[in-house]
């Protein structure tokens, strides 16, 4: 009965006996389920390998490649204060979302670190107040854009797989600003609603209340038919001409 | 007749005492335990000295020559305090040399004994004199001022090299809980050295604070922002042999978690200050006090600086605790100007 038992217990989980597990990050253990070693059976914890943890090295090319673009030519300066990330209207929102710890990894070449956040790196809004703080003049907003220039160069394939662009969206709002000039932010507040099914909500206090606020206010330009802006073709010629340039570049 | 006067220790301290008294007409003795004086800057042959870089032979050198010019002084080379008996308010001292002992007596007595350096291989952890490649910023003032800064391993230059601040400071494994205060500026100076003299080379300091107080900042903000000095947050708490004639440091970092192992070159330690034997031997031989950190202990630590706690005798320079040359200097003439009115009011 016991020995039934045994033999049905499922395969051990990756370095399942080591005391204290949680402390050593799984990229650390090596363990083969079947191994076999001049015919003796070395199957599962006989032949877990813990890797070392020294690092090849601090990575300074790294840093030498961000520190000559021109948004992140002071990363040299950044002594790791925090001002940023305290005063970052995202953090709050997005815990993970830490201008800080990014410039640090960034510095370092801790690519292993960054590569984490390539799902919330973008989430920066550009409202500038980090750099308004930082006593340094690092200018962290800016490293935020150095930051998204190098998700895209070194982690393609997981920006690809994390953000996904919303084509639905994405062609409403393209409409928008080629059809008429001007974002629509009620219409644009209407379709995402739409998508997310929660039409019914757009009948009640709160966001009908909103929709109207917005009409009066004179955010909903296009539903007061205000009309084009100025001279407005040949901006959109330039707008398509680099949507359309975006595009190749991208394929490629 | 001119006040006699005695200055007990030959560095910037004890120099600018010296040179000070003998200026408003005293009579000055100056017993220096080496055959040079200067003090600790001339016997690591420091060579460029913050805040501003100046050349240590401009300014070690010059309170040397002013000493050895002045009429007013009587050096004693090699020598020491053999003996030492208050006279009624007076001090009769035998000053023992190499060849001769004198016996005079003293108005007034400055005490200017200054610091030892503290030895890293006293903290085992960071393998000092274990690995060829792990100095410190006393081993690296030398070697900087020899102009021979090279892998002690195998004489080539370093790569990347760590510096590694509070060794033998803020530590109560190793006795010393206080802060030596010049260590920092000291690292960042060196690290900018390093970086002028070997752009390929990158320098790295690991560090829990960085405490290069009041203008010394600048040298701070110098290294990382012209120097691309990088900065780590975390104490070493190992030093380690590592692949290819590395030394690994092991550290936490502190701002992201978890530990690192990152092997170097080279590794500078950055070895504090200490009131060294010669401060427990004043108090043994001139009655002084020692203070819980093992420097001299002033009389008022606010209100009288520069006065210990026996009549007569005052304080200067790094003896009392850990301090930068500037500071020594000041209160070589500060302690002149209080060992001088002593003087004369008990004439
Ligand atoms: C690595 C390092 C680098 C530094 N670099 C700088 C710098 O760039 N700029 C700066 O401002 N400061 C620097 N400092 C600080 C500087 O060294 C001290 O501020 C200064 O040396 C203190 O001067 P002092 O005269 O009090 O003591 P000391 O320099 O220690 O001189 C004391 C003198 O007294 C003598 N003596 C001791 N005991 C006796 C005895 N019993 N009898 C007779 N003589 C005795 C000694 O031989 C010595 O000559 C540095 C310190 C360190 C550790
Ligand atoms: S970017 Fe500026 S505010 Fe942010 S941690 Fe660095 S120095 Fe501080
Ligand atoms: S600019 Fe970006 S990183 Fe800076 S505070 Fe605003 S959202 Fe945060
Ligand atoms: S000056 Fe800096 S390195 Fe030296 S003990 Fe103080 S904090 Fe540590």
């Amino acid at each position: 009965m016991a020995l039934k038992e045994q033999e049905k217990r499922p395969v051990a989980a990756k370095g399942e006996h080591i005391i204290a597990r949680h402390l050593i990050e799984d990229d650390y253990i090596k363990e083969e389920k079947n191994l076999v070693i001049d015919g003796v059976d070395v199957s599962g914890r006989w032949n877990t390998f813990i890797f070392s943890r020294v690092n090849p090295k601090f990575d300074r090319s790294f840093f030498s490649e961000i520190k000559k673009t021109v948004v992140g030519s002071r990363i040299n300066r950044c002594w790791q204060c925090g001002m940023c990330t305290a005063s970052c209207t995202v953090t709050p929102l997005h815990r993970r979302f830490n201008p800080r710890a990014f410039i640090y990894m960034m510095q370092l070449g801790n690519m292993k670190e960054l590569k984490k956040y390539v799902d919330v790196a973008w989430r920066c809004v550009g409202c500038y107040k980090c750099s308004q703080r930082c006593p340094k003049q690092v200018n962290p907003a800016e490293m935020m854009e150095a930051l998204a220039l190098v998700m895209k160069k070194y982690f393609p394939e997981e920006v690809e797989s994390k953000l996904k662009v919303d084509e639905d969206v994405k062609k409403i709002y393209e409409d928008m600003i080629l059809g008429n000039g001007r974002l629509d932010l009620a219409k644009l507040h209407i379709s995402s609603m739409r998508k997310m099914g929660r039409t019914k909500e757009l009948v009640d206090r709160i966001e009908g209340g909103a929709v109207l606020k917005m009409v009066k206010d004179g955010r909903a330009f296009s539903l007061l038919q205000l009309g084009k802006p100025h001279g407005w073709k040949k901006s959109r010629q330039a707008i398509e001409g680099y949507l359309k340039k975006v595009d190749t570049i991208e394929k490629n | 007749m001119a006040e006699n006067i005695l200055v007990v220790g030959g560095g910037p301290a004890g120099l600018h005492s010296a040179v000070t008294l003998a200026d408003i007409g005293a009579n000055v003795s100056l017993v220096e335990r080496d055959s040079f004086l200067g003090g600790n800057p001339k016997k690591f042959k420091y060579k460029f000295l913050f805040p501003d870089m100046q050349p240590a032979d401009d300014v070690i050198g010059e309170l040397i020559k002013r000493a050895e010019k002045n009429d007013g002084v009587k050096i004693y080379y090699s020598s020491n305090v053999s003996n030492f008996k208050e006279n009624e308010k007076k001090f009769d001292v035998t000053i023992k040399s190499p060849d001769a002992s004198e016996t005079k007596t003293f108005d007034s007595v400055i005490v200017a004994t200054g610091f030892e350096h503290f030895d890293p291989a006293r903290d085992a952890k960071y393998s000092y004199q274990l690995f060829d490649d792990v100095i410190d910023i006393k081993d690296l003032e030398r070697m900087m001022g020899e102009n021979n800064f090279v892998r002690p391993s195998n004489g080539q230059p370093p790569k990347n090299v760590a510096f590694i601040l509070c060794v033998g400071s803020r530590d109560r494994h190793v006795g010393n809980q206080y802060c030596s205060r010049v260590c920092c500026t000291v690292s960042v100076k060196q690290a900018i050295e390093l970086r002028e003299r070997f752009p390929d080379c990158d320098a790295y300091i690991f560090y829990m604070d960085i405490r290069t107080y009041g203008f010394f900042e600048d040298l701070y903000w110098k290294a990382m922002e012209e120097h691309d000095v990088q900065i780590v947050k975390g104490r070493i708490a190992e030093i380690t042999s590592g692949p290819n004639n590395t030394v690994i440091c092991k550290g936490e970092d502190t701002l992201l978690r978890g530990p690192f192992e990152i092997p170097f070159d080279m590794v500078v330690l950055a070895s504090g200050m200490e009131g060294g034997p010669q401060s427990s031997e004043m108090v043994d031989k001139l009655g002084l006090e020692l203070n819980e950190h093992g420097f001299l202990k002033p009389q008022n630590v606010t209100l009288a600086p520069f006065k210990s706690n026996r009549k007569g005798i005052f304080l200067a320079g790094a003896c009392t605790g850990p301090k930068a040359i500037s500071d020594s200097i000041v209160e070589g003439g500060a302690a002149a100007m209080d060992a001088y009115i002593y003087a004369v009011k008990n004439k």
